[in-house]
């Protein structure tokens, strides 16, 4: 009979980066669109102020 | 901007339940290998991350033929989208590879065929945004992307080969492998179930997120084209 070996740390800190990492990127994307929507209604605002 | 598609909205949701599912399948589902242990589960996020950063990697190539014989910025955007989501992917690929291996070979990383040439893979598309950000006019930053990318994408099936073609440590799950090959295993049918669902769930996710940085990079597109307006 063959015994595995442990190696259950190491799976944990797999799964632990791809959350990780996974999550980071997805925040930065959620952060640069509400940025962007920012900056938009700010230049809008400047355009009608600039037209007016 | 317009508002957020449905099918969008739709993608969003069937992304995230893909991701629990193909998460328990990996965990609980799918049998532990018995020569390497609970580690071997990492392995089938470990080459879908690998499969979509590689689809990006040839899509933003495509992306590049398309933007230079058109001249349409949407390929350019697209191009972007598609580089910036597959290094994400590509480097968790490579992350999780490299713990993979810690117990599997005994040693973090290795200059072996596999590792060595998506290491430069993984270079030549991080060298892509320093490109990006060296070029000021937006035409000519397009046209030299593009180019850049289509050579760029030459590193991607010399990647994807490298363990069929070389001599390597680095285990062929489907197809034949190197004599020197280490850590590799037959699958079960309940691991095959598990690896082809993540495949699925990473192109799904895939797609999902290409859409939002496409729709990122639009907006970007309108702000840069106002801030032009304004300033005049």
């Amino acid at each position: 009979m063959s015994i595995s070996p442990e190696t259950t740390n190491y799976m944990i800190a797999g799964f632990v980066t791809f959350f990780l990492v996974f999550t980071v990127y997805i925040t930065s994307m959620f952060v640069r669109w509400s940025n962007l929507k920012r900056d938009l209604l700010t230049l809008e605002e400047l355009e009608k102020d600039k037209n007016a | 901007m317009n508002k957020k598609p449905k099918l969008l909205l739709v993608l969003d949701i069937l992304s995230l339940v893909l991701l629990a599912v193909a998460t328990y399948l990996s965990l609980s589902f799918a049998p532990m290998e018995v020569t390497m242990g609970n580690v071997q589960k990492v392995f089938y996020f470990h080459v879908a991350n690998a499969w979509v950063g590689m689809l990006g990697f040839i899509a933003a190539g495509v992306a590049g033929i398309a933007y230079l014989s058109s001249g349409k910025s949407k390929w350019d955007i697209i191009e972007v989208a598609a580089v910036e989501i597959s290094l994400v992917f590509f480097l968790i690929a490579i992350m999780l590879g490299s713990i993979w291996a810690r117990p599997a070979w005994n040693t973090w990383w290795t200059w072996e065929p596999r590792l060595t040439t998506a290491a430069i893979t993984e270079m030549i598309y991080l060298a892509y945004f320093m490109l990006r950000n060296g070029i000021e006019d937006p035409n000519r930053r397009a046209r030299f992307s593009a180019v850049y990318t289509l050579i760029g994408s030459v590193s991607v099936p010399i990647t994807f080969m490298a363990i069929r073609l070389f001599r390597t440590i680095h285990p062929v799950v489907i197809g034949s492998e190197s004599a020197q090959a280490q850590g590799g295993f037959n699958m079960s049918p309940d691991m095959k179930v598990t690896f082809f669902f993540a495949l699925f769930t990473f192109t799904i996710i895939f797609i999902d997120i290409f859409w939002h940085r496409i729709r990122l990079g639009v907006l970007q597109n309108k702000i840069e084209e106002l801030k032009l307006k304004v300033m005049e």
